[in-house]
């Protein structure tokens, strides 16, 4: 359904997305993770026709979004971070309007108007302004804009963003009712939960660039089970390297030194709880103090930490 | 087509939940107007008039003929009289509340008819400049034509007295006198009728009708409404770029021009609605023929949103919201001020009205003030519909081509 090649995107010197590579498929959830600034708004701004690609091909359902842009938008449903609803326009006729702009007419529309409205939760607000509702209620008009004329692809740019707990549990029901309508949804978010919950498939993406690809269980596998180990405190200057590697030496053979910052010390290393004494005495022994200790297990989250040597959320 | 109008219906079912907005285009104009119109106005389309206090002590018959003469031909238009008492009469002049107070004394008709000096006391209003002075020229008038009626009927002026005196005029009496009246009259009217010269008057050329000063006021009035409609509803290109609404738009099928024409379109018809009610009233008011009604409708509705197309790419040229807004109102005080809206075309100094009617605003007023005012049907110059066709045409192209160069995906 969605397929990018060679998606670069420059800002003068500035590469925003760099040389990006993925498909998606219908009836799947395709996530795009990354932290804030990776690049993920700019690629599907890209993808949605917002931007021009500075080169590389975006094909939407055959058509080129660039040279067949009107063709291509056909396909697409776009529910943007921001809100971008009329607040002024009641909710059906929100909905109403965009269902034209993508095209819907006459009766089609009023059904599809009517059902989004129920799908949404907002049936009984139909004809009230937006501005008189809550925050999670605009948040689902917003996505019932997106979804009034049934898109095959589906752009979802961290939805999440802002929303409290109950309305992101409705929103991820939504998101699965599209996928299981068989619409192929794209969905960026720099959640990993929301993205370990959601989505068959991923590519992690940092400075523009695509770290690694694959399934949520591929991904994990990348990990082979080792757990992430932070450690906080004073470490002697270029000493850490030496203890990582006389540690190995000693044994401890999947010991790896992800990220190493003044107070922070990150490595990975399997069943890493077992071994918690033998890592701490090596360190003090060379002068070292330990103040705090985290121990995360595999997740998508650790997985950024191995690939990239920082935290996602940073 | 279909989006065309579904964006004229989004955009017409938005501004109709702002009506505040929409009133106030309306009341500040029509503020300002019935202001402006109440100065130059003074609403029932008469010259000033003044009042003569008139105290008859004399009660008589040629008292009452004194008092009425003021009521007659053209004095009567320029003086209301009023019968008071002495003391009512003095109050009133001292108060400044009357033109002038004319006493006329008891025993007037009597010393008139025996030839007797009398006193008529006018009293004139200083702080009044012309009417006072008319009212003196009146009194002079009647003061002569008593003269000669004396000096002309003297004997049958005796006679009636006599009459009255003894108590038995009759109809044979009537007759007579009617008689040796006409009788003198026929003598002298060779020399009256006509007179033993001839005055020839000469007419003035007929000056150019001058319209009602009010009326020039209607079509600027009407454009001041035009161009803050125009101006604030061009600000909401800027409230759909910071909603993202403009942003979504571009990811959708939706043609950018659509959008923009169905702008046009819920513009116009707000521009109409607005237009209609000043020029219905402002017709009304000046009882213009409503024959030219729609054409005025519609002249100023094109050219309306020829303005709206025009402010909308202005504010599209700006880099944020708050620059856009600050420099189109800036630049609609000085649109008003010389195209026409405070102050008619006509009456502005040569060289700014000049300016003024090259200003988008001052050339469509110009245009409507010379329809409303100076010809009798609506003449549909072509030239003038033209270059309003062509403001609105290209303004609307700008819009598109901003929308389409980068203002839509931000």
């Amino acid at each position: 359904m969605l397929i990018v090649e060679n998606l670069v995107k420059q800002y003068g010197d500035l590469t925003a997305v760099d040389n990006v590579s993925f498909g998606a498929e219908k009836g799947k959830v395709f996530g795009l993770l990354g932290p804030n600034g990776a690049g993920k708004s700019t690629a599907i701004n890209c993808i949605s026709g917002l931007l021009p690609p500075t080169s590389g091909h975006i094909t939407v359902g055959g058509a080129d979004i660039v040279r067949q842009g009107k063709e291509a938008k056909r396909y697409l449903g776009v529910v943007p971070q921001e809100l971008a609803i009329y607040e002024d326009l009641p909710a059906a006729e929100n909905l109403g309007y965009w269902g034209m702009a993508y095209g819907l007419r006459g009766k089609e529309l009023q059904s599809r108007v009517g059902e989004v409205l129920e799908h949404i939760g907002l049936v009984d607000r139909a004809k009230d302004l937006p501005k008189t509702f809550s925050g999670g209620m605009k948040r689902r008009l917003n996505f019932g804009c997106g979804i009034v004329h049934k898109p095959e692809l589906l752009l979802l740019d961290e939805p999440t963003v802002g929303v409290d707990p109950q309305s992101r549990q409705r929103l991820f029901e939504m998101v699965e009712a599209e996928r299981d309508a068989g619409a192929c949804v794209l969905y960026t978010t720099h959640y990993m939960e929301e993205a370990e919950r959601l989505c068959d498939s991923l590519a992690i993406i940092d400075h523009g660039q695509l770290i690694v690809t694959g399934t949520v269980t591929e991904l994990k596998d990348e990990l082979q089970a080792r757990d992430v180990l932070q450690l906080t405190g004073e470490f002697p200057d270029k000493r850490i390297e030496d203890v990582v590697g006389a540690l190995v030496a000693g044994g401890l053979s999947d010991l790896e030194l992800i990220a190493e910052e003044k107070g922070s010390v990150t490595v990975t290393l399997s069943s890493a709880s077992q071994h918690l004494p033998a890592i701490f005495e090596a360190i003090t022994a060379e002068g070292g103090r330990i103040d705090e200790t985290s121990l995360r297990s595999p997740n998508l989250e650790t997985l950024f930490l191995l690939l990239t040597g920082k935290e996602l959320r940073e | 087509m279909e989006f065309l109008i579904a964006s004229f219906r989004k955009d017409l079912a938005r501004w109709r939940q702002d009506p505040m907005a929409v009133l106030l285009w309306l009341g500040i104009p029509f503020f300002i107007g019935g202001l402006i119109t109440a100065m130059v106005d003074s609403g029932d389309g008469t010259g000033p008039t003044g009042v003569l206090l008139i105290h008859d002590q004399d009660e008589s018959l040629l008292s009452g003929f004194v008092a009425g003469a003021y009521s007659q031909a053209t004095p009567g238009e320029l003086i209301t009289v009023e019968q008071v008492s002495l003391e009512e009469g003095r109050e009133r002049i001292n108060g400044g509340d009357a033109t002038g107070f004319l006493i006329i004394p008891e025993g007037f008709m009597a010393a008139f008819l025996d030839e007797e000096p009398v006193t008529l006391t006018l009293k004139t209003n200083p702080s009044q400049i012309i009417l006072p002075g008319i009212i003196e020229d009146v009194t002079e008038i009647l003061l002569d034509l008593g003269f000669y009626a004396q000096a002309l009927f003297g004997p049958e002026i005796d006679q009636m007295q006599d009459a009255e005196t003894n108590d038995v005029p009759n109809d044979v009496f009537a007759a007579d006198m009617a008689v040796q009246i006409q009788g003198k009259i026929d003598t002298v009217s060779p020399l009256l009728f006509p007179p033993a010269f001839d005055v020839e008057i000469v007419e003035p050329p007929p000056a150019e009708p001058r319209p009602d000063i009010a009326l020039l006021y209607l079509p600027g009035i009407v454009m001041m409404a035009l161009l803050f409609s125009a101006q604030g509803m061009s600000a909401d290109y800027w409230k759909e770029r910071e909603t993202g609404t403009l942003r979504r738009l571009v990811s959708t099928p939706g043609l950018l021009s659509l959008f923009v024409y169905g702008k046009a379109l819920a513009a116009a018809a707000v521009i109409a609605f607005l237009g209609g009610v000043t020029l219905f009233l402002g017709f009304l008011y000046h009882e213009v023929s409503f024959s030219k009604f729609i054409p005025s409708l519609v002249w100023t509705t094109v050219s309306g949103v020829g303005l709206f197309a025009w402010f909308a790419a202005l504010q599209m040229l700006f880099p944020n919201q708050k620059a856009a807004n600050l420099l189109t109102t800036i630049l609609l005080f000085p649109l008003l001020m010389m195209g026409g809206s405070f102050f008619p075309l006509d009456v502005l100094p040569d060289w700014i009205a000049a300016i003024g009617r090259l200003s988008p605003n001052g050339f469509v007023v110009d245009r409507l003030s010379t329809e409303l005012t100076s010809v009798p049907d609506w003449t549909f110059d072509i030239k003038s519909w033209g270059i309003a066709l062509i403001m609105t045409v290209s303004g609307l192209a700008i819009c598109t081509w901003r929308l389409q160069a980068g203002f839509a995906r931000r």
